[in-house]
């Protein structure tokens, strides 16, 4: 059981600046975890950060790594995927870099259904810059910057994942660092735009003014607000507005990766096979 | 050196000379006058093994083409003037961690939307510093269809001698200009590639950020055993975030200095018709750049036919500026006629490298090319 | 797997360095194996301690939820784990009653 994470570690920057408790560590032991068990060679891989607590995630482990601009994880990936389609490409952003400020980006790498892999970590805050509120904060909570109480309403990232075309979409929490691995694994595996998204615990930003200032008490709220996606698609819309579903939420393995329908561009220019057109594809919309 | 004879467009000369020159990745956005590259490339590239991605957005666009380039390719994009404004903030983070790539900006009419399909010199001064902060930016403006070849094959090995972007400027004139230009082969464009140095000892030996205080940086490509992080934050010799006294002021001191304290690499200009100004009265010195260019060595050959001795001065590598030049061309000359299709964003430069506020201007900004005539004119008019 | 090697005869074993005292691991753990500790010179002013390695059932909980590397439990073949008693679960309702540090009349 006892892991040597210093093997994928960039030891010398031990220990992390994340707060104490604050869930990124754990995310980043699975996400070792994960990539051990699919013998990925640390030279095959690279780990692309945002800007925010999460942007630090890609210094921390000894891969390729880069930490870009606010926002444009996978703009950056798409180049260094497309450039290189048979390496391993993840991104690792916070719910502010890949939903406000990344929105597009996001929306469009799902689309692409470039083979890189997401890891959205949704914390519900801005927590880097203390406190301003996300597209997922709930409303009613206090943030920095709607001290009356934050009235801008939510969404739900997966649904905005799935309907952008991402083959894979899941979402876990920090809670079971187990089921994190397994989806990530999942998610690195699987050929196509794999969408994770990982709630986490910022108790001393969110938390601290919304009453759950220790690790534990946010960790509970997040076990209260998510649910099986079995158990979730059970209920009733009452039911299912205050729940996230967890686990595999779509997976679709016949569809066609950005990379790969680009080999066949890279063939019709070479001479090698006809012009693509509508009857090469199921969708004619 | 042999030359062939190419028929083609501005942005289509950039394009081709893109790929000869080794570039393997495109990225980029439509916008108008530069789409012709982008839709030039997307055929060239794939053909030769590389890639060309439409991007969601401008931003995506150069975000790409950096990653691209941390990977270890030679990559481009082309945009306009509202393009370059939306990637300031990235070109910022490529200049920060010495990424090389050229970025291509076939100038409209500004500023905002502007005058999408006409031609301006409007993006100058933006070209000088389009991100916030301390760094040189390098910026070479083609005055002629061969250059809009020449100056992106020249462009690429810049970027990887210097590892930073390098724009080239065209303008909606010369991209869409249809003409002869006279290219060098092939073969002298692969045999003048000097690609990025890289370290080839051991991995645990590697600094990326460990150099001279006027180098570049050694970035190695990626996937290749030399595992190292880029960031846009100050950073350390092995490219991790610093804030450390010392380190964050060598690093912001050697991105200036790396490029000014080896400028005589990257400056490039032509005199036409400048041998015989010896000072006396009625010789008129010109200086004009890209396409306004074209018009001014005409406007010249009138001159001269009229008895009026004129010649121009023509910066090709536009920033850094070559002031030490510019210095030595206006002290040798009383009249001097600044020209360009702008409000004097390079007139204020040349007025600062030679310390005179007396030059004359020629300026338009209607979106309309200026003609030999009107060179003609103003010179008779002012002088 | 990226195996670590167990100290001899350890079922559960802390790095000191890395710990910035979160309280997670003791909160996970069902057996009051481990405390927070004051410790002035830390973080919190507390430091992880492993007070009963005795009761370590090898769960590995505090391993997967520690969020800074901190501490490891060593593997099934390595070490022969207790079973977990009802002393066990008394003294880490006591611990997370606590403000998860032992409580001072713990015997």
């Amino acid at each position: 059981m006892a892991f040597n994470y210093d093997k994928y570690l960039r030891v010398e920057k031990m220990p992390t600046l994340w707060c104490w408790g604050c869930g990124d560590g754990v995310i980043l032991k699975s996400f070792i975890r994960a990539v051990d068990k699919l013998g990925i060679d640390q030279d095959d891989m690279c780990v692309v950060s945002g800007i925010g607590c999460s942007g630090r995630f890609s210094s921390y482990v000894d891969f390729n790594t880069v930490h870009t601009t606010h926002g444009r994880t996978v703009a950056y990936a798409t180049g260094i995927k497309l450039a290189n389609p048979d390496k391993y490409v993840v991104c690792v952003a916070g719910d502010g870099d890949a939903l406000a400020i990344g929105g597009n980006h996001t929306i469009h790498g799902c689309r692409r259904n470039i083979d890189i892999t997401f890891i959205v970590i949704n914390n519900f805050i801005y927590g880097l810059t203390n406190s301003q509120t996300s597209p997922t904060t709930p409303q009613g909570m206090w943030t920095v910057t709607q001290k009356a109480g934050n009235i801008d309403p939510t969404f739900d990232a997966c649904e905005l994942a799935i309907a952008s075309g991402a083959s894979f979409v899941g979402r876990e929490t920090v809670n079971s660092p187990k089921k994190m691995e397994k989806l990530i694994l999942q998610a690195i595996e699987h050929k196509g735009f794999s969408f994770v998204e990982i709630n986490s615990n910022c108790h001393i930003n969110l938390g601290r003014k919304n009453k759950m200032a220790s690790a534990m008490a946010n960790l509970d709220w997040i076990d209260d607000i998510t649910v099986s996606k079995k158990k979730y698609d059970a209920m009733t819309p009452e039911e299912q507005l205050n729940l996230l579903p967890l686990g595999i939420l779509k997976q679709d393995t016949e569809v066609r990766e950005y990379c790969d329908m680009y080999k066949e561009i890279q063939e019709v220019h070479q001479g090698k096979r006809a012009k693509l057109t509508q009857d090469d594809f199921e969708k004619k919309i | 050196m042999a030359t062939r004879e190419v028929i083609s467009t501005g942005n289509e000369l950039s394009a081709i000379a893109a790929v000869d020159a080794g570039c393997t990745f495109f990225g980029g956005y439509p916008l108008t006058p530069s789409s012709e590259v982008m839709h030039v490339i997307s055929d060239l590239l794939p053909k030769v093994g590389g890639a060309a991605i439409q991007m969601e957005d401008e931003i995506a666009g150069i975000c790409c083409v950096i990653g691209a380039a941390m990977s270890g390719t030679r990559a481009l994009t082309a945009t306009s003037g509202p393009g370059m404004s939306l990637k300031a903030e990235n070109l910022g983070l490529a200049q920060m961690a010495e990424v090389p790539l050229v970025c291509v900006n076939v100038m409209r009419g500004g500023p905002s939307t502007g005058l999408p399909t006409r031609v301006s010199q409007g993006d100058i001064k933006q070209a000088s510093n389009p991100s916030h902060g301390d760094y040189r930016s390098i910026t070479l403006c083609a005055g002629s269809l061969a250059e809009c070849y020449t100056e992106t094959v020249r462009a690429f090995n810049l970027a990887d001698r210097f590892m930073q972007p390098v724009i080239v400027l065209l303008d909606e004139t010369l991209g869409h200009m249809h003409g002869k230009a006279d290219l060098p082969t092939v073969e002298e464009v692969k045999a003048g590639i000097v690609p990025r140095k890289t370290f080839d000892g051991p991995a645990d030996e590697y600094h990326p950020y460990e150099c001279g205080p006027t180098d570049p940086a050694t970035l190695n490509p990626m996937f290749e055993g030399y595992r190292y992080h880029y960031t846009g934050l100050h950073h350390d010799k092995n490219g991790f975030p610093t804030e450390e006294i010392e380190t964050c002021r060598k690093l912001i001191q050697r991105l200036e200095d790396k490029v000014m304290a080896h400028q005589d690499e990257i400056e490039l200009n032509e005199e036409f018709m400048c041998d015989d100004l010896t000072g006396e009265d009625g010789e008129v010195l010109i200086i004009a750049y890209g396409s306004v260019s074209l018009a001014a060595k005409e406007a010249i050959r009138h001159l001269r036919a009229d008895g009026i001795k004129a010649g121009l001065f023509r910066p090709i590598t536009i920033w850094p500026s070559p002031a030490k030049k510019i210095r030595e061309m206006t002290d040798k000359v009383k009249n001097v006629l600044c020209v360009e299709l702008n409000i004097r964003q390079y007139t204020e430069e040349i007025e600062r490298a030679s310390g005179r506020l007396d030059l004359e201007g020629l300026y338009k900004v209607n979106g309309r090319a200026i003609s030999p005539h009107e060179i003609v004119s103003k010179v008779k008019e002012v002088f | 797997m990226a195996a670590m090697v167990a100290p001899e005869n350890t079922p559960v074993w802390v790095d000191t360095a890395r710990c910035k005292a979160c309280d997670i691991c003791v909160d996970a753990c069902p057996a009051g194996v481990l405390s927070m500790q004051q410790e002035p010179t830390s973080t919190l002013g507390a430091m992880i301690t492993v007070i009963a390695p005795d009761s370590c059932i090898g769960c590995g909980e505090c391993e997967l939820v520690c969020p800074d590397f901190a501490i490891y439990v060593a593997e099934k073949k390595e070490f022969k784990f207790a079973k977990l008693t009802d002393t066990s679960k008394a003294r880490q309702e006591a611990i997370a009653n606590n403000g998860y540090r032992i409580p001072a009349d713990y015997k």
